[in-house]
């Protein structure tokens, strides 16, 4: 993982945030995934608003900006 | 500036009367007054993707996700090798850089006619790669009969191409018209569940996070509808199959990466040039919590339709009616 980091010093800010959604923030990640699938034939807007929010607060820190 | 815009859109709508109407930005310009077949890919944005695909990092890229299409390619000969004829000339409609053709060999046929909408995927690969001689022919495979003549084929193939086509039934009628009597067509392409994974994951994520859904997916054929439009078109002895391709990704971003450097990003006529990033993390996690496999990669299924037709000839084996079978089944099997 590491040895990719270096080696790719300029990555754009789109591969930053996929690495962040995936290995960083994995956690976050699957929290929300298993509350969106516990429940997917009815999905609801906001439905899973405050699992979200945990994980874009993960990726925001992440990323060291908002958008 | 805006406000004048916002002024002289609030005209052209009067004036038009087009209330309901949901045109978006990207559409070609609705054709008044014709009739044409319903118009699902923007076939120009599509040769733009293709084109841009190919040349990217020198072609590097796009070499490198030709997985998917070498393996169809290579399960297509095998149902060509299995027609006890021999060519003078096959026509690969919708080629690519020729993964087909690549696989011909010189027993089989003399020559490959590559026809692709895109000049610079169509020229991606030296002739050198090719058993077969080659020739290139820079066209839109929608309109067949403008490019070839009616009755002057032998054999079309078609490996992966057919699914951005937006009229499906005419291009079977006009490959069906291009073929000389008793000629072959062979062709695979993307039907029914391919990359539902990604449907779905991409349509939960839009609902709950933005409340609706927007078409980020092409609409896919059915395999019952093959057989139907074969039938349609003119085709007879019809052999339709169906197989999967199944591909594991490190996740999401990874399938989105390649799927563009295919040049099979979204060219669906209506939809959005923007997704937003909430919406994207969320789909990346939805995909891995719904459908990952257990190692932490995610699969992606490419289904696969093959189909077989021939064109209608005096001399060609044809079903004997009904009632007239003499062996019972039964007593055989």
């Amino acid at each position: 993982m590491t040895v990719v980091k270096s080696a790719v010093p300029r990555q754009t800010p789109l591969k930053r945030f996929a690495l962040h959604t995936t290995s960083t923030c994995a956690s976050q990640a699957s929290v929300y995934g298993k509350c969106i699938v516990a429940n997917y034939t009815d999905v609801q807007k906001d439905m899973c608003k405050e699992e979200f929010a945990q994980f874009k607060r993960c990726l925001r820190n992440a990323m060291k900006r908002k958008w | 500036m805006s406000l004048a815009r916002v002024a002289h859109f609030n005209t052209r709508r009067l004036t038009q009367c087009r209330g309901f109407a949901a045109v978006s930005s990207s559409n070609p310009p609705p054709r008044a007054g014709t009739v044409g077949p319903y118009q699902v890919f923007d076939r120009n944005v599509k040769r733009m993707q293709k084109d841009r695909a190919a040349t990217r990092d020198g072609g590097v890229r796009s070499t490198t996700v030709d997985y998917v299409r070498d393996e169809v390619a290579d399960r297509m000969i095998e149902r060509f090798l299995d027609i006890k004829r021999t060519f003078s000339s096959v026509l690969d409609l919708g080629s690519g850089p020729g993964h087909f053709s690549k696989l011909l060999e010189l027993n089989k046929t003399r020559k490959a006619v590559m026809i692709d909408s895109s000049e610079k995927t169509l020229n991606r690969d030296p002739d050198s790669e090719f058993e077969v001689e080659v020739e290139r022919i820079h066209g839109d495979e929608e309109n067949l009969l403008q490019i070839v003549e009616a009755n002057s084929q032998e054999a079309i193939v078609s490996c992966l191409s057919l699914h951005w086509v937006n009229d499906l039934p005419g291009i079977l009628v006009q490959i069906k018209e291009a073929l000389k009597p008793d000629g072959l067509f062979l062709g695979a392409m993307f039907g029914g569940d391919t990359l539902f994974e990604l449907r779905t994951s991409l349509q939960l994520a839009e609902v709950e996070r933005e409340g609706g859904i927007s078409p980020h997916v092409s609409p896919m054929t059915d395999t019952r509808d093959i057989s139907n439009l074969l039938g349609r078109a003119g085709f007879t002895l019809l052999t339709v199959d169906i197989d999967e391709v199944k591909v594991a990704y490190p996740g999401m971003w990874e399938l989105l990466e390649d799927l563009s450097d295919m040049g099979e990003a979204n060219a669906v006529i209506g939809r959005r040039n923007f997704i937003h990033k909430d919406t994207l993390a969320a789909a990346s996690a939805i995909y891995k919590e719904m459908h990952g496999n257990e190692d932490g990669s995610i699969p992606a299924t490419f289904q696969v339709i093959y189909m077989i037709g021939w064109k209608p000839a005096p001399n060609q084996p044809k079903p004997l009616d009904r009632g007239t079978g003499k062996v019972n089944l039964k007593e055989i099997l």
